[in-house]
């Protein structure tokens, strides 16, 4: 296991460096000028003065060298637009609150999806099992801006003076209840549908019912044999889903008004603040890359069949 | 591994999520009207006297990129540092210059040099007195090469800063050419600035936040990060006291500024709500008192309310055309004749603008002379004089491209216009593109595939040259090809004259070349820009946005 985490790790580095490589090259490709933010033209000698104290006047190749040094220090660079702050700021200050949101959204997932869907198989067929499926399905369809806007309209307006919840901000624990849910309802909703088809499936197998059939109490065979076959497929979508929901969410960080990261995410390319844009995708990648690594060691644990074939 | 399932939380917790749909699905039916009585509450409140609790909430609206007067480019920024600052000089009602920092201004006989003198009570945050050389250190260091400085530019008027800001470290002696720049701090208290020719609006422009002085030892001790609420030093009427970035700035009444005692608020929380419909929704909880930023689509609603103000601005919204392909001047006075412009307002863009009719924008000091009763553009448009110019245009070009950026709003007003001048006999095809990339598209130097393009041009300070000389021949933000050597002489000789009315008539002159009965017609005014915002009664009497889109914070009482 050990070798095949450090394997791993190792293959990391030439993934990251063409991810900085390709987003160089696009960024570069698109037209825009991250030193005009208004309709107002940029005298030249202003222009020249920024190009030249952000290094954008050097050839290419030095700007990529330089970019790489500086992730291999961990240095991302100052922002070319917000002056002052570095993106290294920008990460450290932003990224904790995406991280604090989308694991509260992913725990809401869990903890809600995974049941609804036992509940369900368990239940095959019945009016409960209709209820949950089409609950996940409306929660699975309804776009997540919508189901934001809506939380707020009734339980911080309409309902505000009874709940006590805030429309928008990121200050207290009551404002962090309604964008959770927002981020986290469809995410739930994948989960419970996964939960239930593969349920089925498994309480469908030879062993399930060989374990019935020497006497083990249902509840003892669900829980123990069913549950665990069952959440493979839950842990395969849930790792990088889990990459995705903390880099940040910009809808419902805008919204719900969230400092989270996920608004840099959009508002860098817009503004073609390169070095900001780039960090971000490099710290997409680094998270992606993680969180496929955690799912293939936890594939290890809950299937010991697929742990000789990596190590 | 042992799981054991716990019945009773699960089905806890699907009647909880069932619940949360069940509220979801009920909600369409009862929005319009609901929304509607959540904003009548207000009215019952009679406004009274001074409330005891001086503290307001409000929104900034975005993260201001920077709070360095050197840095700072947006209207965010400088709002923020106009109230925590003190500037030299402020601006009136009327926007005329009167004296804040500076006790006393004076421009010399030949209008090229002009000498601020500092009163001597002014003091910064951390004690230390104000003095000319912070005045002339700050001007300098924005000037500088190194700094980077966007509104460097601003002060190209003074002598050698233009050979400064464009100095090379490897072929230029900088500290020389710094040296040589025209601001000087004679004594501690006077500041002696030496202008390229007279600038009758230079006093004006010092109002502007890229002249405010900074905090040197806080600057050369923190460097980048000067500005975060922990370090930064200040000399204005409030102190920053809490940056949490991309959420809330908060300012608190500096009670050892020179004129505290006419300060009323004591705090002012800043929130950064960016999304027009969120900060409406914040605002209706009554969790903000202000907001600025409403979304077009919620004005006809908001305007009926009793919190929705509205305020003129200084900016102008405006349709470029390309000289060079649409050639005939007559087509372009048809084409600018054809735009409904009122109509355009009330439909369209429905925040009371002000149908444009020259570029320079009403609230101009000197409007009246400037652009007197303007006969050739009408409010409403002339569609049938339009068509009787565009008969005689002997080679129209029928086939037009129209460029617009795809920001919220400007495709319905190019929908309209399009509209007009089919019936010109006019075809238009509308294309967008993304801002950055339209920016780049449109020049200078003048693409060739633009036929007409959308801008808009909001003032830095306030004289009309700061819009007039955009269609200049050699104007960085002159997209049309427009090139017009009267024009540029009578822009030229404005700049040199001193006697405001004699200004105002050159300018109105100007005017006449472009937009008169035989204007030019390089550029289609639609309508000057208005700001408009929801305030809370408690503060509607006081709260006022000036044209430059700015609010003293000073003149701001709560009141019961």
């Amino acid at each position: 296991m050990t070798t095949f985490i450090i394997r791993r790790l190792f293959w990391t580095i030439p993934v990251i460096l063409l991810v900085i490589l390709l987003t160089f090259m696009m960024m570069r490709q698109i037209e825009g000028n991250p030193f005009r933010q208004s309709e107002r033209a940029v005298p030249e000698a202003v222009q020249r003065n920024l190009e030249r104290k952000f290094n954008l006047d050097k050839p290419w190749y030095l700007q990529y060298a330089y970019y790489v040094k500086g992730v291999a220090t961990y240095d991302l660079g100052p922002s070319l637009v917000i002056r002052g702050r570095t993106v290294n700021d920008i990460v450290e200050e932003h990224f904790p609150v995406s991280i604090e949101l989308g694991l509260y959204a992913f725990l809401f997932a869990l903890v809600t999806g995974v049941p609804l869907g036992m509940l369900a198989a368990l239940k095959h067929n019945s009016a409960l099992d209709y209820g949950a499926m089409f609950f996940s399905n409306v929660g699975h369809a309804v776009p997540s801006f919508l189901v934001a806007t809506l939380l707020i309209y009734f339980f911080a307006l309409q309902w505000g003076d009874v709940t006590g919840l805030p429309t928008s901000g990121w200050s207290s624990w009551e404002h962090k209840i309604l964008p959770s849910i927002a981020l986290g309802l469809g995410p739930m909703a994948l989960f419970a549908r996964l939960v239930r088809g593969t349920m089925l499936e498994t309480l469908q197998q030879d062993y399930v019912r060989t374990a019935r059939a020497k006497g083990l109490r249902y509840r003892r065979v669900v829980g123990l044999h069913v549950l665990r076959n069952s959440l493979i497929p839950v842990v395969t979508a849930a790792g990088p889903l889990l990459g995705f929901i903390i880099t940040g969410s910009f809808i419902i960080e805008l919204i719900f008004n969230v400092p989270g990261i996920g608004q840099y995410f959009v508002t860098a390319v817009n503004a073609r603040d390169y070095s900001v844009v780039m960090g971000l995708t490099v710290l997409l990648a680094v998270i992606v890359i993680v969180a496929n690594l955690v799912v293939d060691v936890l594939y290890g644990i809950l299937d010991p069949r697929t742990r000789d074939a990596r190590t | 591994m042992r799981i054991k399932t716990p019945w009773l939380l699960l089905l806890a917790m699907l009647v909880a999520s069932l619940a949360l749909v069940g509220a979801g699905c009920g909600g369409d039916d009862d929005g319009g009207d609901a929304a509607g009585t959540e904003s009548g509450s207000g009215t019952t409140e009679e406004g009274g006297g001074e409330a005891a609790d001086q503290t307001i909430t409000v929104n900034w609206g975005t993260e201001p990129p920077s709070l360095d007067p050197g840095l700072a480019s947006d209207v965010t920024s400088a709002n923020i540092l106009l109230n925590i600052m003190d500037p030299l000089v402020k601006l009136d009602d009327d926007l005329n210059p009167v004296p804040s920092a500076a006790e006393s201004f004076e421009t010399s006989e030949d209008g090229t040099t002009v000498t601020f003198a500092l009163r001597d009570d002014l003091a910064w945050t951390n004690g230390d007195p104000v003095t000319a050389m912070d005045f002339e250190y700050s001007w300098k260091r924005t000037v500088s090469p190194e700094l980077g400085a966007d509104y460097a530019y601003q002060f190209y008027g003074i002598v050698g800063a233009q050979d400064y800001n464009g100095c090379d470290a490897k072929k230029d002696d900088c500290a020389a050419l710094r040296d040589k720049m025209g601001v000087n701090a004679v004594d501690d208290k006077t500041l002696e600035v030496k202008l390229t020719s007279p600038q009758p609006w230079f006093i004006q422009q010092a109002a502007h936040h890229s002249f405010l002085a900074v905090h040197k030892p806080t600057v050369d001790q923190f460097g980048d990060k000067w500005t975060e609420a922990a370090n930064i030093v200040t000399n204005g009427p409030f102190e920053l006291t809490a940056w949490q970035h991309n959420s809330r700035i908060d300012i608190t009444k500096n009670a050892d500024w020179r004129d505290a005692a006419s300060v009323n608020l004591t705090k002012v929380n800043g929130r950064m709500i960016s999304d027009g419909t969120t900060a409406v929704q914040a605002f209706e909880a009554g969790e903000i008192d202000v907001t600025s930023g409403l979304p077009p689509d919620e004005i006809p609603r908001l305007k009926d309310t009793p919190e929705y103000a509205q305020y003129p601005g200084l900016g102008t919204y405006y349709y470029g055309v390309n000289v060079k392909t649409i050639t005939d001047v007559k087509q372009r006075r048809a084409m600018a004749l054809a735009i409904p412009r009122q109509s355009i307002i009330d439909n369209v863009a429905q925040a009371d603008q002000l149908p444009a009719t020259g570029f320079t924008p009403e609230g101009m000091p000197g409007y009246d002379a400037i652009n007197p009763e303007s006969t050739f553009l009408p409010a409403e448009g002339d569609m049938e004089q339009a068509k009787a110019l565009m008969d005689e245009v002997a080679n129209p070009k029928t086939d037009i491209t129209l460029y617009i950026n795809d920001s919220p709003g400007h495709r319905e007003i190019a929908v309209a216009i399009q509209a007009a001048w089919q019936e010109l006999g006019i075809e238009s095809t509308i294309k967008q593109q993304e801002f950055q990339q339209y920016l780049e598209f449109l020049g200078p130097p003048p693409n060739k595939d633009v036929d007409v393009y959308r801008l808009g041009w909001i003032g830095d300070f306030v004289d009309a040259i700061n819009f007039l000389e955009l269609w200049t021949c050699e104007s960085g933000n002159n997209s049309t090809n427009y090139c017009n050597e009267e024009y540029d002489a009578l822009i030229e000789k404005a700049r040199g004259t001193e006697d405001n009315d004699a200004r105002y008539e050159l300018y109105g002159q100007a005017e006449e070349i472009l937009f008169g009965e035989n204007g030019d017609m390089p550029v289609l005014p639609i309508y000057f820009y208005t700001y408009v915002q929801l305030e809370k009664e408690s503060v509607k009497d006081s709260y006022e946005i000036n044209l430059l889109d700015q609010i003293d914070l000073t003149k701001v009482t709560v009141t019961e």
